[in-house]
């Protein structure tokens, strides 16, 4: 795998990290078996996100989201997959929907709220800013 | 579209005798209905394990509350998927996806791989062990062409040390029950993080070895860890 490839791969050490976390600590991973398991997870990201994209191609949309991974990962055949990441994409939105109904409730209207540049006002309100009418006489008795 | 069809039709089939049919049952390749009991009970072991290994994985999805940090690059993940030149934009989630998604993918092809080193009486993960583990498997139908065709021995006989039946992944009995692959475990009565014994998962594994040999199973039984638990 010349560099180009390796640049449009996952990292092998963050795949040989993963491996090591399911063996047992007297076992050994040899570098070609690091290598072949690098591609093969990227051929699986290529694999379900080209059915994932033929799903949008015919209807017509533009971005690939998350349901269409889990559509595309049981129209595979991954129905193991599919079930545990169309939980975790459940809880991923739910997380999602939390933070900004957090972020909304402690948010402060009037705080950092610049005001508008001048020239956003209408020349009226310009002109009364700029020139403003003269102001009437102090009476003093 | 045949080739999804024939799946489904496989995958209803398989039901019916379980999603890994052992030797002799679920129609095997090669597999008579006299494959001695040993071999079956092996593949009993490594169907459970496999089993076990999704239910712990649903566990763990069902606990998560981290979704900013993760084990691969997201940056790398939407790389790959823009290699494909039908992709025009990808939404913040599905990065978040792959990343879980193909840590299991890591996981399950490495249980698979390791099962056939340990037939084969090795502690080295070699090529031919994925080669074989993806041969063996349906739903790995889509890397044969990763793998060259020499890579994948066909074992004549599943023999040997074969796992345990509690598996690395799963906390084995004493042990506390917070463990995680990779973390350290909570103390229950301190609270406090502690290491677990490095050689804890070890006698788990080991004591595979202590078992007596399997006898022989036909080549054509190896096709029998196919499809999904």
């Amino acid at each position: 795998m010349d560099q180009d490839e390796q640049d449009r791969a996952l990292p092998i050490a963050n795949v040989s990290r993963i491996m090591k976390q399911i063996l047992p600590p007297s076992a050994k991973i040899s570098k070609e078996g690091k290598q072949v398991m690098q591609e093969c997870v990227t051929e699986f990201i290529s694999f379900v996100t080209g059915e994932a994209s033929d799903k949008c191609h015919k209807e017509n949309r533009k971005t690939v989201n998350g349901d269409d991974i889990c559509w595309a990962l049981s129209s595979l055949g991954f129905d193991n997959y599919a079930e545990a990441i169309g939980r975790y994409l459940h809880k991923y939105r739910q997380a999602e929907r939390e933070k900004i109904n957090h972020d909304k409730k402690y948010e402060n209207p009037h705080i950092n709220r610049a005001p508008p540049p001048p020239l956003l006002l209408s020349r009226v309100t310009r002109d009364k800013v700029e020139n403003p009418p003269p102001s009437p006489p102090n009476q003093s008795g | 579209m045949e080739t999804n069809n024939q799946q489904q039709q496989q995958q209803g089939a398989q039901a019916q005798s379980g999603p890994y049919p052992v030797a002799g049952a679920g129609g095997s390749a090669g597999a008579g209905a006299g494959a001695p009991p040993p071999f079956q009970h092996l593949l009993q072991q490594q169907q459970q394990q496999l089993q076990m290994f999704w239910s712990y994985q649903r566990q763990e999805i069902e606990h998560v509350n981290d979704f900013k940090n993760h084990q691969l690059p997201l940056a790398r993940i939407k790389k790959i998927m823009k290699a494909d030149e039908d992709v025009r934009m990808i939404s913040a989630e599905a990065p978040i996806l792959f990343a879980k998604a193909c840590e299991l993918f890591i996981l399950e092809l490495t249980i698979r791989s390791w099962l056939h080193a340990e037939e084969n009486k090795r502690r080295t993960l070699q090529k031919n062990d994925i080669a074989a583990a993806i041969t063996r498997t349906d739903i790995f139908d889509f890397l044969v062409d990763i793998v060259p065709r020499d890579e994948i021995k066909d074992d004549a006989a599943l023999v040997g040390a074969t796992a345990s039946g509690v598996p690395y992944y799963y906390p084995p009995i004493g042990q506390p029950a917070g463990m995680m692959i990779g973390r350290p475990a909570v103390d229950p009565a301190t609270g406090v993080y502690v290491q677990p014994p490095s050689q804890a998962w070890q006698s788990v594994w080991q004591s595979a070895a202590e078992d007596a040999s399997y006898g022989t199973g036909g080549a054509g039984a190896q096709r029998s860890l196919d499809g999904q638990s």
